[in-house]
């Protein structure tokens, strides 16, 4: 077993973990496997406080669907991780209706590139996701007209 | 402000309404990272403060147990949120959180190795450098090991608290949960650690899930875990036990009974 490469054995471990990399030589696979199935958990919890109507419309199947989705993603924070979990639905034609209107009420209030944190328009915008329609108007958004059902 | 005494609790802004009603709270545990450097204090916390309950900072994304140097940015935060709870200590983790660019979401296991040792101390005492206050250092729960470790755990965390002069934040839930997946006695583990140099100790409950058992924060806390607060207590009462719950919070009545149970395993008089 290497040794003196603590920062390069301690990346290695996490890319394991968070982004779909092979086990490092000599650990155990099954606790490991626990672990990175807890960790997983514990983002879809965290990411479901911050997006609480997408979470709430896929109900039951929230957990499922979002571990399939971010195994091997690397988390990005719970804003972005649900941005990019709800315009992957979105794009997918899977994104119900309360997740739409969350997410159009987002795209109204914040310019988001997919890369770097949102950032608020300053000017007044619109959200569209789902036939859902959001306005940011002086930083307030208000829902036009809600998603299809 | 006086050292933790007591039963206290985690406060989170879910619970602040049960929390300002606890009659004889002492001591409150607040995640750092959650308030910001420049205040104000969120309103829950600002009213215990006026009333003398002790608070303490609890940074979770420091990486002490990191390769690399700890962000001084980090440092100054937990260093700020100190002045700002007027606190007597702050506690992080023995830990990594990141590496190599990146954020693991969760605490993660050191090698019990002499390297880790020394990048542990190395980045404790730039810590300490800049800390308004002492600090307490908890040893995490992990479902694995690495596969070289040089020491066992109690060698590993003496080494590190006698090198660092740091204080220890003992969480029973995770000598419990240690026990349970990565083997071992958690008695003799008591036995061996320096419990003199405990500043408050963690509870908190967790469940079995997939043949392990997770120190989830969110459920009950265990007979077991009882139990070994009052194996340890019986050793050397800690000064302050603190009750970690992190959401699926139950109705105020199944949690007063949680603190009742905790004074009842250590002999502290009830805060409810």
């Amino acid at each position: 077993m290497s040794t003196g490469d603590l920062a390069a054995r301690q990346a290695a471990l996490v890319a394991a973990l968070v982004a779909g990399a092979p086990l490092p030589p000599g650990f155990a696979a099954e606790p490991v496997a626990a672990a990175r199935t807890a960790l997983l958990r514990k983002r879809a919890g965290e990411v479901a406080r911050h997006w609480p109507l997408l979470a709430a419309g896929l109900g039951a199947r929230w957990p499922e669907l979002f571990l399939h989705w971010a195994d091997g993603r690397p988390g990005a924070g719970s804003l972005r991780d649900g941005w990019d979990f709800a315009r992957h639905l979105r794009d997918a034609g899977t994104l119900p209706p309360l997740g739409a209107e969350e997410l159009a009420a987002r795209e109204a209030g914040h310019r988001y590139d997919g890369q770097a944190a949102p950032r608020p328009r300053p000017l007044p915008a619109w959200g569209r996701a789902g036939g859902a329609v959001a306005v940011q108007l002086a930083g307030r958004v208000r829902l036009l007209r809600p998603a299809r059902r | 402000m006086t050292g933790p005494a007591g039963v206290g609790i985690g406060w989170r802004p879910e619970i602040a309404g049960f929390v300002a009603e606890l009659p004889g709270l002492r001591f409150v545990e607040v995640i750092a990272e959650s308030v910001p450097a420049t205040g104000p204090l969120p309103d829950g916390l600002a009213a215990l403060r006026e009333r003398g309950v002790t608070v303490v900072p609890h940074g979770v994304r420091l990486s002490l147990g990191g390769a690399e140097a700890i962000d001084p940015a980090r440092v100054a935060h937990l260093a700020a949120v100190a002045d700002l709870t007027g606190a007597p200590l702050v506690s992080e983790h023995i830990a990594f959180v990141r590496a190599g660019g990146l954020e693991a979401g969760h605490l993660l296991p050191l090698p019990r190795s002499r390297e880790a040792v020394a990048a542990v101390c190395a980045n404790v005492t730039r810590a300490q450098a800049e800390l308004p206050v002492p600090i307490a250092l908890e040893p995490i729960a992990a479902l694995f090991d690495w596969p070289d470790d040089e020491l066992d755990e109690a060698a590993f965390l003496t080494e590190i608290l006698e090198r660092t002069g740091a204080l220890l934040l003992l969480d029973v839930a995770n000598v419990y949960a240690n026990a349970r997946n990565r083997g071992g006695d958690p008695l003799a583990l008591l036995d061996r650690l320096p419990l003199e140099r405990i500043a408050y100790a963690h509870v908190a409950g967790g469940a079995e899930q997939g043949g392990f058992y997770h120190d989830t924060h969110t459920d009950p806390v265990p007979r077991p875990v009882l139990d070994l607060v009052g194996e340890l207590c019986a050793r050397r009462r800690p000064p302050a036990l603190l009750l970690e719950r992190d959401g699926h919070y139950p109705p105020a009545d199944v949690l007063r009974t949680e603190l009742d149970a905790l004074a009842a395993a250590s002999g502290f008089p009830a805060v409810t």
